[in-house]
């Protein structure tokens, strides 16, 4: 059996009609870091919150380590949380923060002190252990409510979107001191996020949750490169995945403004027979740039004026309108072009995708 | 900043402000003054400037006092009041505060009718009620008696209300982290929110001081027995005794009045804020 | 879950409801139980139902009528000095650079000080060979009786009300002037305002719901004037200080009629509540606005 399993877990709010959680079923190992993500309102939080107890499982059952939790109180769950807001006690001092879970459990003073100070330690809050939450920074706030979920000991450790609230550069510092946390102490970690790069970074396996309804669950380059649909496509990667509207006939793509494209046979072998409108999916950086002007000797390339571009330092993005739809390009930093410069490109065959119009499925990772 | 005609205004305004204060407070500043008097020289003085400044300290400067002290249960009173004072603020905390904290956070049947209801209720002036509290007191055998006096002062929908309305806005996330932290519901209660809404606490413990202290009618009904008077009611029957001297009665409203002046300046910016906040609750 | 909110929901709540209903619903319903009936408290078996008799009794009892009269005069005298004599310390204070907290605590002071402590001072300033009567003098002005006379007794008890009551009123507008968002002043600068144009145009609009609240708590307070004739009149003399509370109050107290005395407190309650629903029609309509407002100011 595995840590953690979901069997059609659900979760209907009273007064709703639809589930807010709808047949969730996962099954989550000891020490895995497991991120949730979706867009707002997907439903990640909530599940979360059924794992910790403070929303009811109207639906399903839920296991922790062998046992049903459905009833369970969220303090017997043997779990401990890092909440958005930090959620600290604005009246305690750091160190009380800290502590104030093991005096409840009337764990001896000494011992208390022993690990405080090891949370303490291991987080780099030495000066501030005497400070209340209002005189700390945000990111100094943020490993209090990590120290108070490590010293607990808990074999689950639930995070929700704790780093929504810092600013840039300390969300990614705080990345990698999540993950190192994580890989010192061994729990497993369910991480809420709507930041996809979080859950990239992070996570060995991420759910990736729409509507209440889980998408897909893998491992962060499986999802990357493997997406099961059109949503799952879109959410991973920044820039997102360029999508065109186009008709397949056989092994020509048609483009909306009649461009067209001849697939591989490998390609059309694993479109197995599926014909007419649909959509197609390729990543910014699996266009190839293949030379500046007019070239349109090849049947598989294309051409495109640039309309945008952006320079992030170590790489380009070059936006273009292509069979009438924005696209964009991601080349090294070394391919300088210009806006209203004319480029010839081609897809790399291997990375399209094609998704049904209606239902999103990728035809290719059937 | 100002311009030239603006500073003029601003001196004109203050000036007459000052002036009018000094009128508006010459009952307090004369009662003060002549508390250190005898009757002989609070009428001698009376005709003059010397009416507003108190005589210079000397052998019988606190004689009024000490005749008060001594000759009358005073000092008891003022004990008693105190005592009924510090019961009515932890049991109005509690209660109300439990009370408004359930309204605002817990999710009980028919809440919002109950919330309803006590809002209700903030219209209904005391008067209407107090006849009945001392017909109940009365039956339940508890006239002169403290439990009596402070049985219908603990609840007062209005502190319900005002709890709840600064309970609502606490964070839900720190009860649960608090969950989790083994802490159940009663200790987070008067362990989390008590001490995360220290102003509204400060607030309602001042109003009840002020309100138990100033209480005027309600005491006088249940009180009859000297020794569990309050001092508005022990204030009245010495005054209205007939041997009591003017020097003495100023001297007695004087030491009523001590208690409410150190809490007022103590605590200024609690009763401002309570004041501003009935106003803009309507507002 | 549910159970458990239930549960927990009464158990904070039940100690204060268990209150509320033995000092406040129950009484309640007494007293309108009361009214209907002759009830005396020291003789309850002999109760009957009278319907409405007392109802209509109290108004052809003279005493009641002339306390209802009385009332109505304390009233009239109270509330234009008391909310007037507030706006214009709270403007004026408002306005002044200097000595702002001084006059906040000044004119606040006698709000501190009890009704009791209040009405023996002034019974002791109001007395005929008084302080008042010295100063007065001092301009040529004879004598005066004050509270020892049936044509002074009331106004002298409502002057000092008011002395004691301005200083409350004057910091709830001090509060509601604070709020008024500055940038409406400077745009009003820049439109070339007069200081009466922006008094009358941005001031006294955004003041207004404040004052309408003023006025409604003014006159309730007005309405329920007890102590200090109590204190200082017994009221008197020949009962021209006796208020329709202290009618209640004696009624019910003192000669244990409760069914009068009920009455009496419903017809009280019924003016007081008419004048709050007065009052929160008259202020609602501004109540999105002044939401909008504060959240401008708090971005």
């Amino acid at each position: 059996m595995s840590f953690i399993e979901f069997k059609n877990v659900c979760k209907m709010y009273p007064g709703s009609k639809v589930n807010t959680v709808d047949n969730f079923n996962l099954n989550i190992e000891e020490k895995e870091f497991i991120a949730f993500v979706g867009p707002s309102g997907c439903g990640k939080s909530t599940t979360l919150r059924m794992i910790a107890g403070f929303e009811e499982i109207t639906g399903g059952e839920l296991y922790i380590d062998g046992k049903k939790v459905n009833d369970v109180a969220p303090r017997d769950r043997g779990i401990a949380m890092v909440f958005q807001n930090y959620a600290l006690y604005p009246h305690m001092t750091v160190e009380k923060n800290i502590g104030y879970g093991l005096k409840n459990m009337k764990m001896p003073a000494a011992e208390i002190k022993k690990k405080v100070d090891w949370a303490i330690q291991i987080l780099g809050l030495e000066e501030y252990r005497n400070r209340k939450p209002k005189n700390l920074s945000g990111g100094q706030r943020q490993r209090v409510a990590l120290g108070r979920a490590i010293v607990k000991n808990q074999k689950l450790f639930l995070m929700d979107e704790p780093l929504s609230n810092l600013d840039a550069k300390l969300r990614v510092s705080m990345r990698t001191e999540i993950s190192k946390l994580h890989r010192e102490l061994g729990a497993t970690t369910i991480y809420v996020t709507h930041d996809q790069v979080e859950a990239m970074t992070m996570a060995d396996r991420i759910v990736i949750m729409k509507d209440g309804v889980i998408q897909q669950v893998g491992r962060p380059m499986e999802l990357y490169d493997h997406p099961v649909n059109q949503f799952v496509a879109g959410f991973i990667g920044s820039p997102q995945m360029n999508f065109f509207d186009v008709t397949v006939e056989g092994s020509t793509v048609r483009f909306a403004d009649g461009g067209h494209l001849i697939l591989s046979g490998e390609t059309v072998e694993k479109l197995r027979g599926h014909n007419g409108e649909m959509t197609l999916g390729i990543r910014g950086e699996d266009i190839k740039i293949v030379g500046h002007g007019e070239e349109k000797d090849k049947a598989d390339r294309q051409t495109a004026v640039i309309t945008d571009t952006e320079v992030m330092g170590n790489e380009n993005n070059l936006y273009f309108t292509f069979g009438k739809s924005q696209a964009v390009a991601r080349v090294s930093k070394y391919e300088i072009a210009q806006i209203g410069d004319q480029i010839s490109f081609e897809f790399i065959p291997s990375k399209i995708h094609f998704f049904d119009k209606d239902t999103g499925v990728n035809y290719m990772e059937q | 900043m100002f311009t030239k005609k603006q500073r003029r205004i601003n001196w004109i305004l203050v000036a007459v402000l000052l002036i009018l204060s000094i009128f508006f407070l010459f009952p307090v500043i004369w009662m003060l003054a002549n508390s250190f008097k005898p009757d002989a020289a609070i009428t001698a003085d009376m005709n003059s400037i010397a009416a507003f400044i108190p005589p210079a300290p000397g052998g019988n400067f606190f004689d009024n006092y000490v005749s008060i002290i001594t000759d009358t249960n005073f000092l008891r009173y003022m004990a008693n009041t105190l005592l009924y004072a510090a019961i009515l603020i932890v049991l109005s905390v509690v209660v109300n505060g439990l009370a408004g904290y359930a309204l605002a956070k817990i999710r009980f049947p028919f809440r919002d009718q109950w919330l309803m209801l006590i809002v209700m209720l903030l219209i209904v002036p005391t008067e209407t009620v107090i006849t009945i509290h001392f017909l109940i007191i009365a039956k339940a055998g508890l006239l002169n008696t403290i439990v009596g006096y402070i049985l219908p002062l603990i609840v007062n929908p209005f502190n319900i209300f005002l709890f709840r309305q600064v309970f609502v806005s606490l964070p839900d996330d720190v009860y649960e982290a608090a969950q989790l932290d083994y802490c159940g519901p009663v200790k987070y209660f008067f362990t989390m929110v008590l001490p995360m809404s220290k102003t509204v606490v400060a607030t309602v413990s001042v109003f009840t001081f002020l309100n138990v202290w100033n209480d005027y009618l309600w005491p006088s009904l249940v009180f009859t027995s000297s020794d569990l008077l309050t001092a508005q009611i022990g204030l009245n029957s010495i005054t209205s005794n007939e041997n009591t001297t003017m020097g003495q009665t100023l001297a007695v409203i004087t030491l009523v009045t001590i208690p409410v002046i150190i809490i007022y300046s103590l605590f200024s910016k609690q009763i401002v804020e309570g004041v501003t906040s009935t106003g803009s609750k309507e507002g | 879950m549910k159970r458990k909110n239930s549960i927990m929901g009464m158990a904070f709540f039940g100690p204060a409801l268990v209150l509320l209903t033995l000092f406040l619903f129950l009484p309640m319903l007494l007293t309108l139980g009361f009214s209907f009936t002759d009830y005396f408290a020291l003789n309850p078996e002999l109760t009957h139902f009278v319907g409405l008799e007392n109802y209509i009794n109290i108004f052809k009892d003279d005493l009641f009528v002339q306390s209802f009269l009385n009332t109505v005069k304390f009233v009239i005298i109270i509330v234009p000095l008391q909310c007037g004599g507030a706006l214009l310390l709270a403007l004026a204070i408002n306005r002044a650079a200097h000595c702002k907290k001084y006059f906040k605590v000044a004119f606040f002071v006698p709000v501190v000080m009890s009704l009791a402590v209040v009405s023996t001072l002034w019974m002791q300033i109001y007395s005929p060979e008084g302080i008042l009567n010295t100063l007065l003098a001092h301009i040529g002005i004879d004598t005066q009786p004050f509270i020892h006379s049936a044509g002074q007794a009331l106004p002298s008890i409502a002057i000092m009300s008011v002395w004691q009551g301005v200083g409350y009123q004057m910091i709830i507008f001090l509060g509601g002037l604070q709020n008024i968002n500055p940038a409406l002043y400077e745009a009003a600068e820049m439109d070339h305002a007069s200081a009466w144009q922006k008094f009358k145009d941005i001031t006294l609009p955004e003041l207004k719901p404040l004052c309408i609240f003023v006025f409604i708590t003014v006159t309730i307070g007005a309405f329920r004037m007890l102590v200090q004739p109590m204190v200082m009149t017994g009221g008197g003399p020949d009962h021209s200080t006796y208020t329709i509370v202290y009618d209640i109050y004696e009624t019910g107290t003192v000669n244990w009629e409760m069914g009068l005395a009920s009455t009496m407190a419903i017809v009280f309650t019924i003016f007081v509540v008419i004048l709050t629903i007065i009052q929160n029609t008259l202020t609602k309509d501004k109540e999105g606005r002044k939401h909008v407002h504060k959240k401008a100011k708090t971005d």
